[in-house]
C-alpha cells in the first residue's frame, strides 16, 4: 500500500485549514467534547460493540474529534476492533484517502486486515447511506408502473406528473397550496419560466443531483441566461433557496460531496418531518372487527392512496373468530406458543407482558395512511400494485392492506420506507426481521440483523476479553434467547446472526452443551446442511469449534505460552479421550490432574477447579483442560445424535 | 431512544413465526381454491396479500417442498384436464387428414382449420402465462427462499416446461399418437406456404405462436439452441424450405429467362426476409437466407450465367438491371463473385480481340480494295491512301477500344455497384487483350490517337470535355504494357506536332504531359518535357536574334526573317525525322542559296556567342519557308490577264529549290539531275518536294516533263507562269509530313530501335542490381531485372540472358566458377 510522505499530508492539511477557516469547507472532525462523545471513544478504544451501537442511535457524530484529535474510527482501528471499525464504517465513518485524518487512521492500523477493511470503505467508493432512498425518490419521476402520481404539472408541451405528498413535504410553497386544496390534480407553471427550469427543479425535489452542466448542455449564451433566470425565479416561487446554489458548479470533490450529504440531509429531514406530522399524526386505532368499516377517500388531506394495517396481538383468552374475515385472523395460529416442545424451559419474557400498555378487551388495530410510491421501495407491494389481484384495482375508497405484524413494527417500517431511518427497540428487533424477511426489505432486515448482534451481544467484549473462563453471567438476567436468534437466522437466512449465535454459544459453552435444546439445535442444523447437500459437516457445531478454539486460543497466545498449550493439548487429548469413554468418571479426573506439569502452581494456587469441578494445576492448565472437556463434550453429543462431523 | 431504556430484552418472534403450527392441508384448500379462480380469471376478487402471506407461512415452516410439488401438480391437473381438452377439441378431422397428406380439402379450407388450432393454441399459452405470472407473484417467496436454497427452478419455469410436457408433447387425441407438437409445425408450414403461394395469411398468430416456441426449452439447461423453436419448427422449416426452393429453381431455369429468374430469385429472399421478421423469429433469418441463396443462387448460378439469356445477353442488350440483380446474387453467395467475373472477363475479351481483329482487318483490306481504280494513279498516293486508311482504323481502334470502356465502366457503376474486385478484372481483361500478342500495334495507335486528337479533334471543344478526351487516352494508356515503345511513338508524333506547328493547344499539350506524369511518372515524361522546353528557348534565340539583327543597323529590304529552333539531340527522336535510309553522319548537308546562307552563318555566329562549344547541325528537310511570289500575267484559262501575287508556304528544300527557278529565264527548265547536283537534297526529299510542287493539281508551281505522277531522274521542270491559286496564301504540302501509321518497314524500324534501348535499358538495371549486390544467382537477377523494368517495359527473358552475355564479354560481369546455381559476380 502506497502511504503518502509526511510533507504531502502536511501540505493536504494546510490547505484543508485555510479553506476550514475562510469558511468554504464545513470541518470534517469538529471537536466533540460532550460526555456522550467521551463514552462513544472509549467504547471504540475497547471495542464495545454495544455503547458504540447504543451512542450511534443517540445520534453522537461519529466524525467528530475528541480533544487529544483521536476519532472514533482511528481509536477503534489503532485498538483492532474488527467489528467496531465495521460498525462505524457501515454508520458513515470517514476514511478517505488524500485527506489528513484519513491518511492518520490507515496510518495508525493496528494490522492489514484492518486496513484493508478501511481502504475498501474508501469514501470515492461508498455511498452515502442515504443514497438508496434518494434514488427510489428519483426513480418515482420517471416511473410508469404501477401509476402512483396524483399530479401534473404542463409546461410547454412537456408533462410531468408528480407526488403530491412530496411535493408538500420538500417544497413550503406547495404545503400551502395543497393543503388548501388537497384535491387539485393539476398546476400550472408561470409562463415565464422555461421547462427546463422547472425539470431542475423537480429534479431537486426529487432527490436528485443537480448540475447545472447537465441543464445547459448545448445551450446558448442567451438560452443558458434564461433558463438560469428562471430557476433563479422558481426556486423563489417554490421556497426551496438551496436549489441554486445546487446547481452552481463545485470542482471540489469534497465540497461537492459536502453539499450533496447536507442536501441530503435536509432533504430526509423534511421528508421525516411530513412523514411524523402527517402520517403518524394520521394513524387510527380501530376495534379489529370495525376495520371494514373504515372508509378513506382517494382525496384525503394527506394524499395517502392505500391504508396499512397492523393488528395488535392477540390476547390470550380471545376465541379463534373463525375465518370470517380473510385479512389478519390467525385462526391457524394457536396464540400460546410456550407449550411447543423445542421451546419448552427456555426462559423468556412472559407472553403477556409484550404489550402492556394496552390492556383491554377488544382486540384493536392500528391502520396507517400511506402512499403507494414510498411502499415501492418494497418488492412485496411492487408485485402487490403490479398485479391484477384486487389490491391494484382503483377503488372510490382507499384500500386496507393488512401487513402481517404489530403495529410498532409497521411503523418501523414505514419510517424506513420513508426516511431510511432504522432505530428500534430490541423488544421488536427480531419481528422486524421477519418483517424484513417477509416483504423484502433488504436493508432493513441487514439492520435488523445487526441490531440484534451487536445491542444483543450483552457484552462482547467482556466475553472476548474478561470472561475465557465462560463464567456464568451471574445476574442471570441474560437478555438473549439465542436459540430463538439462531432460528431466525435460518429462517430468514441471516448469516451474520448465525455466526453471532455460534460465537454467543461457544462463549457460554458450558451453560449450553448439556442442554436437551441444544442437541435438538444441532439436529435442525444438521438437517439444514443435509438438505443442502453441501458438505457433511454440521455448520453449527464447526462455527462453534472455530470460536470456542478463538476463545481460548486468545488466552493462550497472550500468556506467550502456546508451547505449553501444544504439549498439554496432546496430553489432555488422551485425557479427553477417556473422559468420553468414562463417561466423566471421578478416576479420569484424576488422570487429567496427574499430567499436570506444573505441581509448584498447583500447590501454591491451591485449588483451581476444572470444569468437572476438580482441582487444576493452575489457570492456563485449567484452561487447557476445559476447552478438551468441551470439545469432548460436543464429541459425545455429536455421537449421541448420529451425526458425522 | 434506545440507550435510554436500559436493558431490553429480546423478544422472541411473534404469533406465526414459531413453531409448526401451519395446517398445510387447510392452508392448501385456500390456496388451490384461489389458483382455480385465477385460471378461471376470477383474479380481480382475490386479496394478493392473504394469498403471499399464506404461502409465506407454508415456506416459513420448511413446507415450501410440499408447497412446490403440490402447485405443480395442480398445474400439471390443470394443464392435462382442461387445457388439453380444449386444444383438442380444436382439431377438425379436416386439419388431422391434411396434416398426414391426403388431399381433398382446398387451401382455403384448410387455412381457416389451421388458423383455428393456432388461435387456440395461442390462447391457451397467453392465458397460462398471465396465470403463471400471478401464481409467481403469489409464490415469491418460495421461488426466492426455498427455491434458491434447493436450486429448484421457479415456479413460473417449472409451469412453462408443464405446459411444453402437457400439452405440446402430448397426443392429439386418444387414438393417434402424434404430438401436438408436431401438429403445430406442420400447420404454421403449411399456411407458410400458402403464403409462398400467394395466399394472404394471419402473420401475427403465427407470430404469437412462434414466440411461444421460443420462450420454451427441450431440456433443463434454457441454452439458446435448445429452444423448441429451434429443435423442432426452425429444422423442419429448413428443410421444407430448401425442398420447395429446389423444386422452384428448376422450374424457373426450365421456364424463363435470366432476368426474370434473377427477380425472381431476389424478390424470394426479400420475401423470407420479411417473413423471418413478420411471422417467424429473426434469428432464422441467416439461416433461411442461406438456404434460399444455396437453392437458387449457389448452386444454379453457373447454369444462371451461361444461359442464352444469360450475361452474355445482358451485357450486349444493356440490361442492366438485370446484370445488377445477377450481381446481386452472386454477391450474396460468393464474395469474389467468380462466375460473374469470369463472364465479364471472357466478354471484354471477346469484344476487345473483335476490335482488334476489326481494326487489323481494316489495316489490311484497303491497301487490296483500291487496287482496281487505281488504273490512273500512281503508286505513291496509293500507299498514301492505304496509310491514311490505316490511321483511320487506329483511330477507329481506340474510339471502339474507349466505346466498350465506356460501355463496362457504365455496368460496372451502374449494376455491379463499383464492385473494387469486379473493377481490377475489367482492368485485367482489358489489359489482356490490348496487350494480346497477336496485336502489337496498341501504343503506336494510341499515341496516334492523341496525336490526332492534338491535331484536330480537340478544336471548338471545351475544357471539360478536352479533359475527358485526354483521361480517356491515359486510361488507355494504363492499360498498354510496353510503355517504352508508347514513348518512342509518342515523342515521335510530339516532335512532328512540335515542329510543324500542328498543335491546336500548346496548354493542352502540356496537360496531357502533365497527366502521364502522373500515371507513369517523372521519368516517363522528362524527355517529352526537355522538348517543351527547347521549344521555349528556340523561341527566344529567334527573338533574340531578330533583335540583333535589328542593332546590326543595315535595314535589308530583302532581309530574311528566320525563325529557328535549335533541338538537342538527345531529346529529340532525330532519326525519325531524317529520311530512314541515310547513315547519321551523312547527314546531308544541302547547299543554301547565298542569301540564305548568309543569315544561316549569322545565326551560327550569334549562338554561338551565347553557347560556345556547341555545335549546330542544319535540318533542312524538317523546316518551311514563307515566299512571297510574283506570277507574271499570262493568260489564262479562264481568260483574265493580269498578274498574281501569292504567298507561298513551302519546305524549306521546296523554297531552295523554287529560288533556283529565279534566276531562270520562264521558259528554260531545269532537268532532275540538274537541280540535285545545285541544292545537294538527298533525292529522296527531293523527289518528293518536286512531286508536290509539280504534280499535286492545287499547288502546281512548276510544270513537270512529262506529265506523270512519278518523279524521274531524266525529268526537267519549267516554272508555271500561268499557275493560278484560288486563294492569296497557298501551302505546299510535301507528301507525308503528318502523322500516320507506319508502314510494316517502318514499324521494323521502329521495332528494332526499341529493341535496341530496351537493350540498353535492360544493361543499366542488370548492372545497377549487380552493383549493390555484387553476386547474384541468375534467376534472382532476373527476377529484379524484371521487377525494377515493369514500369517501362515487360522485358523478354531471352533478350535478358542475351544482355548479361554481352555484359560478360564486357567484362562488366563474371560467371561464378563451381557454384551450386548459375550465378554471376559484378567486376567493379
Amino acid at each position: 500500500m502506497d502511504v503518502k510522505k509526511k510533507h504531502e499530508i502536511e501540505a493536504a492539511l494546510y490547505k484543508e485549514n485555510q479553506q476550514i477557516s475562510s469558511g468554504t469547507l464545513k470541518e470534517d472532525n469538529p471537536l466533540d467534547s460532550s460526555e456522550n462523545f467521551r463514552i462513544f471513544c472509549e467504547a471504540c478504544r475497547r471495542g464495545d460493540l454495544k455503547v458504540c451501537q447504543e451512542m450511534i442511535s443517540t445520534g453522537v457524530n461519529i466524525n467528530a474529534r475528541d480533544r487529544f484529535d483521536y476519532t472514533p474510527l482511528i481509536l477503534a482501528s489503532l485498538c483492532g476492533h474488527y467489528e467496531v471499525i465495521r460498525l462505524l464504517l457501515e454508520n458513515g465513518a470517514l476514511c478517505e484517502r488524500d485527506t489528513f485524518q484519513g491518511e492518520r487512521c490507515l496510518y495508525n492500523a493496528l494490522n492489514d486486515r484492518i486496513r484493508n477493511l478501511l481502504l475498501s470503505y474508501d469514501y470515492q467508493k461508498s455511498t452515502n447511506p442515504l443514497q438508496p432512498l434518494a434514488a427510489h425518490i428519483t426513480s418515482l419521476l420517471g416511473r410508469d408502473n404501477p401509476k402512483t402520481t396524483d399530479i401534473t404539472i404542463e409546461a410547454y408541451g412537456e408533462t410531468f406528473h408528480l407526488h403530491k405528498f412530496l411535493l408538500a413535504a420538500r417544497s413550503p410553497y406547495f404545503a400551502r397550496k395543497l393543503s388548501s386544496a388537497p384535491n387539485t390534480t393539476s398546476w400550472k407553471l408561470p409562463s415565464s419560466i422555461p421547462a427546463a427550469s422547472l425539470a431542475v427543479a423537480l429534479q431537486y425535489l426529487y432527490f436528485m443531483e443537480v448540475s447545472l452542466r447537465r441543464v445547459t448542455v448545448g445551450l446558448g449564451q442567451e438560452e443558458e441566461a434564461i433558463v438560469l433566470d428562471g430557476i433563479h425565479k422558481i426556486s423563489r416561487q417554490l421556497e426551496i433557496p438551496q436549489l441554486f446554489e445546487c446547481v452552481t458548479e463545485v470542482s471540489d470533490r469534497r465540497l461537492l460531496r459536502q453539499r450533496r450529504s447536507e442536501e441530503l440531509d435536509r432533504g430526509r429531514d423534511q421528508v421525516a418531518a411530513w412523514f411524523r406530522d402527517n402520517i403518524l399524526k394520521n394513524k387510527m386505532v380501530v376495534d379489529t372487527e370495525k376495520v371494514k368499516n373504515v372508509q378513506w377517500d382517494r382525496d384525503n388531506s394527506i394524499f395517502a392512496d392505500i391504508l396499512l394495517r397492523a393488528d395488535d396481538d392477540e390476547e390470550e383468552d380471545e376465541p379463534n373468530d373463525s375465518n370470517a374475515s380473510p385479512g389478519p385472523s390467525e385462526s391457524s395460529t394457536p396464540p400460546v406458543r410456550n407449550t411447543l416442545g423445542p421451546l419448552n424451559g427456555i426462559p423468556i419474557g412472559p407472553m403477556r407482558s409484550r404489550s402492556p400498555s394496552r390492556h383491554r378487551q377488544r382486540r384493536k388495530s392500528t391502520l396507517y395512511p400511506a402512499h403507494k410510491a414510498m411502499l415501492l421501495r418494497s418488492e412485496y407491494f411492487l408485485t402487490m400494485f403490479n398485479s391484477p389481484f384486487k389490491e391494484a384495482h382503483d377503488t372510490p375508497h382507499l384500500h386496507i392492506v393488512t401487513v402481517d405484524c404489530s403495529p410498532a413494527v409497521l411503523e418501523t417500517i414505514l419510517t424506513f420506507m420513508y426516511t431510511e431511518k432504522t432505530d428500534f427497540g430490541l423488544d421488536i428487533a427480531i419481528d422486524v426481521l421477519f418483517a424484513a424477511d417477509q416483504y423484502f426489505i433488504e436493508k432493513l432486515k441487514q439492520r435488523a440483523a445487526i441490531i440484534i448482534s451487536t445491542l444483543g451481544n450483552g457484552s462482547t467484549s467482556a466475553v472476548e476479553s474478561e470472561n475465557p473462563r465462560g463464567e456464568i453471567d451471574i445476574d442471570g438476567d441474560e437478555a438473549v434467547d439465542i436459540y430463538e436468534i439462531l432460528r431466525a437466522g435460518w429462517d430468514t437466512q441471516v448469516q451474520r446472526l448465525e455466526e453471532f449465535a455460534a460465537r454467543y454459544i461457544a462463549y457460554r459453552l458450558e451453560q449450553y452443551v448439556d442442554e436437551a435444546d441444544f442437541a435438538e439445535l444441532v439436529k435442525e442444523s444438521a438437517r439444514r446442511v443435509k438438505a443442502r447437500q453441501e458438505t457433511d459437516t454440521v455448520e453449527l457445531v464447526d462455527d462453534i469449534r472455530y470460536y470456542l478454539s478463538e476463545r481460548f486460543r486468545l488466552r493462550f497466545e497472550d500468556s506467550g505460552l502456546e508451547e505449553l498449550m501444544d504439549e498439554n493439548a496432546e496430553v489432555l487429548a488422551n485425557a479427553a479421550e477417556d473422559l468420553s469413554i468414562n463417561e466423566g468418571s471421578m478416576h479420569t479426573k484424576e488422570d487429567v490432574q496427574e499430567f499436570v506439569p506444573d505441581i509448584d502452581a498447583q500447590i501454591a494456587a491451591g485449588a483451581i477447579r476444572t470444569l468437572d469441578g476438580e482441582i487444576a494445576g493452575d489457570e492456563f492448565a485449567q484452561d487447557a483442560i476445559n476447552y478438551q472437556i468441551l470439545l469432548g463434550k460436543i464429541d459425545r453429543l455429536l455421537e449421541n445424535l448420529d451425526l458425522d462431523a | 431512544m434506545i440507550a435510554g431504556r436500559g436493558r431490553q430484552r429480546i423478544r422472541p418472534p411473534r404469533r406465526s413465526v414459531a413453531g409448526d403450527d401451519v395446517d398445510f392441508e387447510q392452508t392448501w384448500t385456500k390456496i388451490s381454491a384461489a389458483f382455480t379462480e385465477i385460471h378461471t380469471k376470477n383474479a380481480s376478487r382475490l386479496s394478493y396479500e392473504e394469498l403471499y402471506r399464506l404461502a409465506y407461512r407454508v415456506v416459513l415452516k420448511k413446507k415450501g417442498d410440499e408447497l412446490y410439488k403440490r402447485v405443480r401438480q395442480f398445474e400439471h391437473n390443470w394443464l392435462s384436464t382442461e387445457v388439453r381438452s380444449a386444444i383438442q377439441a380444436l382439431f377438425s378431422p379436416n386439419l388431422l387428414a391434411n396434416t398426414q397428406g391426403l388431399g381433398g380439402t382446398t387451401a382455403n379450407e384448410r387455412r381457416v382449420a389451421g388458423e383455428r388450432f393456432l388461435k387456440g393454441l395461442k390462447q391457451a399459452w397467453t392465458d397460462h402465462q398471465v396465470c403463471m405470472s400471478m401464481l409467481a407473484d403469489v409464490l415469491m417467496y418460495m421461488d426466492r427462499v426455498y427455491c434458491q436454497d434447493v436450486r429448484r427452478l421457479s415456479i413460473y419455469t417449472t409451469a412453462m416446461l408443464l405446459f411444453r410436457d402437457d400439452i405440446l408433447n402430448s397426443n392429439t387425441s386418444e387414438i393417434d399418437s402424434r404430438v401436438v407438437l408436431a401438429l403445430l409445425n406442420t400447420v404454421i408450414l403449411d399456411q407458410i406456404q400458402m403464403e409462398r403461394d400467394g395466399d394472404v395469411i394471419d402473420k401475427h398468430l403465427i407470430k404469437s405462436c412462434v414466440y411461444m416456441l421460443e420462450s420454451l426449452y427441450d431440456d433443463e439447461m434454457e441454452s439458446e439452441d435448445q429452444r423448441l423453436y429451434n429443435v423442432s419448427f426452425e429444422h423442419e422449416f429448413l428443410a421444407t424450405s430448401s425442398e420447395f426452393y429446389r423444386h422452384e429453381s428448376e422450374f424457373l431455369l426450365r421456364d424463363s429467362d435470366a432476368g426474370a429468374y434473377c427477380k425472381h430469385a431476389s424478390r424470394r429472399i426479400y420475401e423470407e426476409d420479411e417473413r423471418c421478421r413478420s411471422t417467424l423469429a429473426e434469428s432464422t433469418m441467416p439461416k433461411i437466407r442461406k438456404v434460399v441463396e444455396d437453392e437458387l443462387i449457389k448452386n444454379r448460378i453457373h447454369e444462371l450465367v451461361e444461359m442464352e439469356s444469360g450475361v452474355r445477353f445482358m451485357i450486349d442488350n444493356d440490361r442492366l438491371d438485370e446484370l445488377n440483380l445477377i450481381y446481386d446474387l452472386n454477391a450474396r453467395v460468393d464474395d469474389r463473385k467468380t462466375e460473374l467475373t469470369r463472364a465479364i472477363q471472357k466478354r471484354i475479351v471477346d469484344m476487345g480481340t473483335d476490335i482488334n481483329n476489326a481494326a487489323i482487318a481494316a489495316s489490311q483490306a484497303t491497301p487490296a480494295a483500291p487496287a482496281p481504280e487505281a488504273g490512273d494513279k500512281a503508286k505513291g498516293p496509293n500507299q498514301e491512301k492505304s496509310l491514311n486508311q490505316q490511321t483511320v482504323a487506329a483511330i477507329k481502334w481506340v474510339e471502339d477500344v474507349l466505346q466498350l470502356k465506356d460501355k463496362f465502366d457504365h455496368i460496372w457503376k451502374d449494376s455491379f455497384q463499383s464492385d473494387h474486385s469486379l473493377q481490377t478484372a475489367v482492368t485485367r481483361s482489358f489489359a489482356d487483350f490490348i496487350n494480346s500478342p497477336t496485336f502489337p500495334r496498341s501504343s503506336e495507335y494510341i499515341s496516334l490517337f492523341i496525336d490526332e486528337n492534338m491535331k484536330k479533334g480537340i478544336k471548338g471543344k471545351t475544357e471539360m470535355e478536352v479533359d475527358a478526351v485526354l483521361d480517356k487516352a491515359i486510361i488507355l494508356l494504363r492499360y498498354v504494357q510496353d510503355k517504352d515503345l508508347f514513348e518512342r511513338y509518342y515523342k515521335k508524333h510530339l516532335c512532328r506536332r512540335l515542329l510543324m506547328n500542328k498543335s491546336v493547344s500548346n496548354e493542352v499539350e502540356k496537360q496531357m504531359i502533365s497527366k502521364m506524369k502522373i500515371e507513369l511518372g517523372n521519368n516517363f515524361t522528362l524527355k517529352l518535357e526537355a522538348m517543351f522546353k527547347d521549344m521555349t528557348i528556340s523561341e527566344e534565340l529567334t527573338s533574340g536574334f531578330k533583335k540583333h539583327v535589328e542593332g546590326l543597323g543595315d535595314k535589308d529590304p530583302k532581309r530574311i526573317e528566320l525563325g529557328i529552333n535549335v533541338l538537342t539531340s538527345m531529346t529529340w527522336p532525330l532519326e525519325s525525322m531524317g529520311s530512314g535510309d541515310d547513315d547519321e553522319n551523312k547527314r546531308p548537308k544541302c547547299n543554301f542559296p547565298m542569301a540564305l546562307d548568309r543569315i544561316k552563318r549569322g545565326f551560327e555566329k550569334y549562338y554561338n556567342e551565347k553557347h560556345s562549344g556547341r555545335q549546330l547541325t542544319w535540318l533542312a528537310n524538317m523546316g518551311s519557308a514563307d515566299i512571297k511570289a510574283v506570277f507574271p500575267k499570262v493568260a489564262q484559262k479562264d481568260g483574265s490577264f493580269k498578274e498574281r501575287r501569292h504567298d507561298l508556304n513551302v519546305s524549306t528544300y521546296g523554297m531552295i529549290i523554287l529560288l533556283l527557278f529565279n534566276e531562270l529565264p520562264a521558259d528554260q527548265y531545269m532537268t532532275f539531275e540538274e537541280i540535285h547536283a545545285q541544292t545537294n537534297i538527298p533525292r529522296n526529299d527531293l523527289m518528293r518536294n518536286l512531286q508536290s510542287l509539280a504534280v499535286a493539281p492545287k499547288t502546281r508551281i512548276l510544270i513537270k516533263e512529262p506529265m506523270t505522277k512519278d518523279v524521274k531522274s531524266t525529268d526537267k521542270f519549267y516554272f508555271n507562269e500561268g499557275f493560278n491559286g484560288k486563294f492569296v496564301k497557298i501551302r505546299v504540302g510535301v507528301v507525308s509530313t503528318g502523322n500516320k501509321v507506319e508502314s510494316d518497314r517502318e514499324r521494323r524500324e521502329t521495332e528494332k530501335k526499341n529493341d535496341d534501348s530496351r537493350g540498353f535499358c535492360i544493361e543499366a538495371a542488370v548492372v545497377r542490381i549487380m552493383k549493390q549486390r555484387k553476386e547474384l544467382a541468375h534467376q534472382q537477377l532476373v527476377l529484379e531485372t524484371l521487377n525494377q523494368l515493369a514500369a517501362q517495359f515487360k522485358p523478354e527473358v531471352t533478350m535478358i540472358k542475351k544482355r548479361i552475355e554481352s555484359l560478360i564479354e564486357r567484362e562488366y560481369l563474371e560467371r561464378i566458377e563451381g557454384a551450386r546455381v548459375d550465378s554471376y559476380r559484378y567486376l567493379a
